[in-house]
């Protein structure tokens, strides 16, 4: 039975309540199948990974199912150890979202913008003013969070799951499922 | 020209009475001219800001989606959309940017405008004296206002051109006002600009009428920690940014010959203002050295957590960044608070003009939690007699301050595992899990993240069972209380002249890597241990590293394995490889002042009333990136907005966010890329250095890369540039466990890859970015941006070309 990734939707902080519009909890499949239906995905992962290491795996994991990554703040070296950087873009999480609420940005493969962008693993806070910042500048980019936390300003992202971790690894690896199909 | 105010009668000519604003007389010592921009106003440097933004675009991430300011709110603005009144969400962003900046704005410059008229008032007008070493005595008020003070009463003027601009400012932000964020940005920069002088004011004011170090690199080391106070006197903490009380509580138990009986500690930037007292040049009545007899109790983080902790047995807080539950936090504890400063009152009486003896008595018999007592010299008196007369009435207290062996286990049993705590934690410490811990007789989760904790108590109001987390802090931590005990180098004040002569050149031509000045509060993501890595991390690679206030302090609190502290380990100062404390927070008008110095002094540079000019120098040549690590009030905004005016980027901590913009760089965007060459007046393509101009990092690794590459500036010669690349790309190599993905950019010939990594770098340079290399010359023959060419001259200014282009 999949996890219920709707449960607990409140603000991880729960100070956090940004006005009328506000995000939704989502089961992994219906993220997933958001996710996999994209054309231009970008998987945003942040220096969180490094507090749960077999994040590292599972993101590597996504990876290999073609969406590109890229890595904010130093979580580039978890890539370096585990020798993957195929598809793997180190950029800080301040200029890559600059960049995507540009709409002539060409992407970080130059192959041009994304559609839909996948956060996980980032400093609650940053990632919450980071997704405001496209709600409010870039409406185009689809965002979607499968943190551990609920993400207010997201269009879909999961309730939280911060206390727990096997439920969290359990729906992270739903939706890899879903993406390798 | 100088101007001086007077009015005279005339003899033998009833009620008749001449008044004279002022007298214009010949300022004849200054060589240099008038600038072309004395007193700023708010448009005037208009154009300087619009440089600075359509380089480094405006970005915003907001904290709400909805505007509430007036009568037709809320209105919703998701999506950019415009309110009622005709402005939209990045005009609401930039409106409440300015709105912060300005809070800080009015902070320094109104506790400039206290200290003037305190200082005016205890001391008398006083000779600006800074030594024989500084001669650029007040760099800011110089570039700014294109005055030189002579006496102290020559900041009034400077104090009222800053108290009118922050009027203008603040008007624009009424309803149906400003309504562009572009000119809201430049109005927050222009604040920004205003913040910098307030706080040169403030620094200059007390530095010459405190007498305090001038420059001194030798600054004394005074000691910090909760545990240097001492429990066996009565302990007195002057606690906020104004030292005028702080300071007379000094005085009285010096003349009262107390010192065997109280110990008097500071906590935030009092504190170092404290230890700073009389350890200048000697020229005053005050007591030579009598700061080093002050304790640095802590920075504003420790507050909440000494009080619980027991370390003192009164309190006089005096005005910023002081928590506005003193009181309520310090009556349940019988400590008594003595309000000094009328910007802060806590509902207190306001007992100025009673006796002594009364108020006293009612503070040390319980009568009143607090009182006010705006006079700092009776406050001084006040706050040493309570603290005496108080500390027996507190014994009993005091033991039970810290909570038992057993209490501590009975609050851990009663947590439920509820999780609301950590919902409304800023740094999301897992405090149950720290209890499921301690229940298993564990206490080290407690220990590790006690630095993280930032002593703000929203847990405990959160929890559900009235558990005292911080309590279980201060007990779990009780034995590191009492031990902390560490070294501070006593803020030195400006940059001397001699410095400056002696690193303007390697600073400009880049062979000293950077000036990393380490600024702001105590709002750390991962705990104060931070500040120190980043502080050794630089100084070891051989750049000045300087440092203000709570971040000056909080990285104190390490040692290394000899057992010394960063200000024993290094020289303090302005050079590669020392780390200076320059303050407090005022006192971070000196690093504006130091980079100033470069542009007048190496570089002689008209700095008369000449700021855009000074700031482009500053922007294409002086390598220099601040590092806010712990900002949290709205005096961080303004201070690093100030930063930004005169053309130095700066890194921040995650929660910065809230503060809502950026100013960001776009590498893909060729044309924001474009500098004039001042030689001949022709636009030259360059690499982005600086990128950005105020950047939030998730990590202190992220910040250590980001501040290094800040450091790049499109004047550095070759071998500046290959030292400065070197370690960019070591950094990376370090905490990356890779080489930055950006680093061919910053390549104009091939003296500048490193040394150890020249010949891989080049066949990458070959193979994967399609340079043309002659392997045999070892030369770049295609492929940079441009060519290296030291005697170019940048500039964003076209008033800087000397000869135009044929």
């Amino acid at each position: 039975m999949a996890v219920d990734t709707t449960k607990n939707p409140i603000p991880f902080e729960m100070a956090q309540i940004p006005g009328p519009e506000m995000a939704k909890a989502y089961a992994t499949k219906v993220i997933g199948s958001i996710i996999k239906k994209s054309k231009r995905p970008l998987l945003v992962v942040g220096a969180e990974l490094f507090d749960d290491p077999v994040m590292f795996d599972k993101v590597i994991e996504m990876g290999k199912t073609g969406i590109p990554i890229a890595a904010t703040a130093h979580s580039v070296k978890g890539f370096v150890e585990r020798n993957y950087l195929e598809n793997v873009y180190q950029i800080g999480l301040h200029p890559l979202t600059n960049y995507l609420r540009f709409e002539d940005w060409k992407g970080l493969d130059g192959q041009g913008h994304y559609d839909t962008v996948i956060f996980l693993g980032i400093h609650y806070k940053f990632a919450n003013a980071m997704f405001s910042a496209l709600k409010n500048f870039n409406r185009n980019v689809r965002r979607i969070s499968i943190d551990r936390y609920f993400h207010v300003n997201a269009n879909m992202t999961f309730g939280n799951l911060a206390f727990s971790p096997d439920d969290y690894h359990e729906a992270i690896d739903e939706v890899i499922a879903i993406l390798k199909k | 020209m100088v101007k001086t105010e007077g009015s005279f009668a005339v003899e033998d000519m009833k009620n008749v009475q001449i008044n004279i604003g002022a007298v214009i007389k010949e300022e004849d010592e200054w060589d240099q001219e008038m600038g072309p921009y004395p007193k700023p106003q708010v448009a005037t440097l208009r154009d300087w800001d619009f440089k600075i933004v359509n380089r480094y675009r405006i970005f915003y991430a907001p904290a709400d989606d909805t505007c509430t300011l007036c009568t037709f709110g809320p209105c919703d603005l998701t999506g950019n959309k415009r309110g009622a009144c005709g402005i939209d969400q990045a005009g609401t962003c930039g409106k409440i940017v300015l709105v912060a900046v300005l809070m800080g704005t009015c902070a320094h410059t109104a506790h400039g405008r206290h200290l003037y008229h305190w200082c005016l008032d205890k001391f008398g007008d006083m000779p600006f004296d800074m030594g024989s070493d500084i001669l650029v005595k007040a760099p800011l008020t110089e570039s700014i206002i294109g005055i030189r003070p002579k006496t102290l009463k020559d900041f009034g003027p400077v104090l009222s051109y800053c108290e009118e601009e922050i009027t203008q400012l603040l008007a624009s932000c009424h309803s149906g006002q400003e309504g562009s964020y572009i000119d809201f940005e430049s109005k927050a920069l222009h604040s920004g600009m205003i913040d910098s002088l307030g706080k040169e004011i403030c620094d200059m004011l007390q530095t010459v009428a405190y007498d305090m170090p001038r420059g001194d690199p030798e600054a004394p080391l005074v000691e910090i920690g909760m545990g240097t106070m001492d429990q066996s006197k009565a302990c007195l903490i002057a606690y906020g940014h104004n030292l005028a009380a702080g300071a007379e509580a000094m005085f009285y138990t010096e003349n009262n010959n107390l010192w065997d009986k109280v110990d008097i500690g500071g906590v935030c930037c009092t504190a170092i203002d404290l230890t700073r007292i009389a350890e200048g040049l000697g020229n005053t009545d005050i007591p030579k050295m009598i700061g080093t007899k002050a304790k640095v109790a802590g920075a504003v983080g420790w507050w909440r957590k000494m009080v619980r902790a027991g370390i003192m047995d009164a309190v006089m807080v005096d005005e910023q960044c002081v928590w506005c539950d003193v009181v309520r936090d310090c009556e349940p504890r019988k400590i008594p608070v003595i309000a000094t400063n009328d910007k802060i009152m806590y509902g207190l009486v306001d007992r100025t003009n009673d006796p002594v003896d009364e108020i006293v008595s009612d503070l040390v018999e319980f009568r009143v939690a607090g009182v006010v007592v705006l006079d700092p010299i009776k406050a001084g008196e006040v706050a040493v007699k309570t603290a005496l007369q108080v500390k027996p009435k507190r014994a009993d207290i005091k033991d039970k301050l810290v909570l038992t062996e057993e209490e501590f286990k009975k609050f851990l049993d009663t947590c439920t595992k509820c999780r609301q705590c950590t919902y409304v934690c800023p740094p999301h410490i897992r405090i149950s899990n720290l209890i499921e811990e301690a229940i298993k007789g564990n206490l080290e989760p407690f220990s590790s993240t006690y630095e993280v904790c930032v002593g703000c108590g929203r847990c405990e109001q959160a929890c559900p069972q009235d558990i005292p987390i911080l309590k279980l802090y201060e007990y779990a931590n009780r034995d590191y209380i009492a031990n902390q005990k560490f070294k501070m180098r006593a803020g030195r004040g400006p940059v001397r002249d001699t410095e400056i002569r002696a690193v303007g050149m390697p600073i400009v031509m880049g062979t000293i890597p950077g000036v990393i000045a380490l600024v702001g509060c105590s709002n750390y993501p991962n705990g104060t241990k931070e500040c120190y890595d980043i502080a050794k991390e630089f100084a070891d690679r051989g750049y000045i590293v300087v440092a203000t206030g709570c971040m000056a302090m909080d990285m104190s609190l390490y040692t290394d394995e000899d057992g010394k502290t960063i200000w024993e380990q290094y020289p303090g100062g302005f050079d590669g490889r020392n780390v200076c404390n320059i303050g407090s927070c005022v006192s971070n008008a000196h690093i504006h002042g130091a980079a100033i110095k470069v542009a007048t002094i190496f570089a002689r540079r008209n700095h008369r009333a000449n700021y855009d000019d000074i700031a482009d120098y500053i922007l294409s040549k002086v390598g220099a990136c601040g590092v806010a690590w712990g900002a949290y009030s709205q005096k961080a905004a303004s201070i690093a907005t100030g930063v930004n005016r005169v053309g130095c980027p700066v890194v921040v901590q995650p929660s910065s966010v809230i503060y809502r913009r950026a100013f960001l760089g776009r590498t893909d965007v060729p044309e924001d890329w474009k500098v004039i060459d001042a030689r001949d007046g022709s636009l030259v393509q360059i690499e982005p250095a600086p990128e950005h101009m105020l950047y939030v990092a998730e990590t202190k690794e992220e910040a250590m890369l980001m501040m290094a590459k800040l450091c790049f500036r499109p004047s550095d010669n070759s071998i500046g540039r290959m030292i400065k690349l070197t370690h960019y790309c070591d950094i990376s190599k370090k905490y990356f466990g890779k080489l930055p993905d950006d680093w061919p950019i910053f390549v104009r010939h091939a003296s500048e890859l490193p040394i150890a990594d020249k010949e891989p770098m080049m066949r990458e340079l070959e193979e994967k970015h399609g340079w043309k290399i002659d392997w045999k010359a070892k030369k770049i023959v295609e492929g940079p941006i441009r060519p290296a060419d030291v005697s170019f001259d940048p500039t964003n200014l076209p008033r800087k070309i000397r000869a135009k282009k044929k």
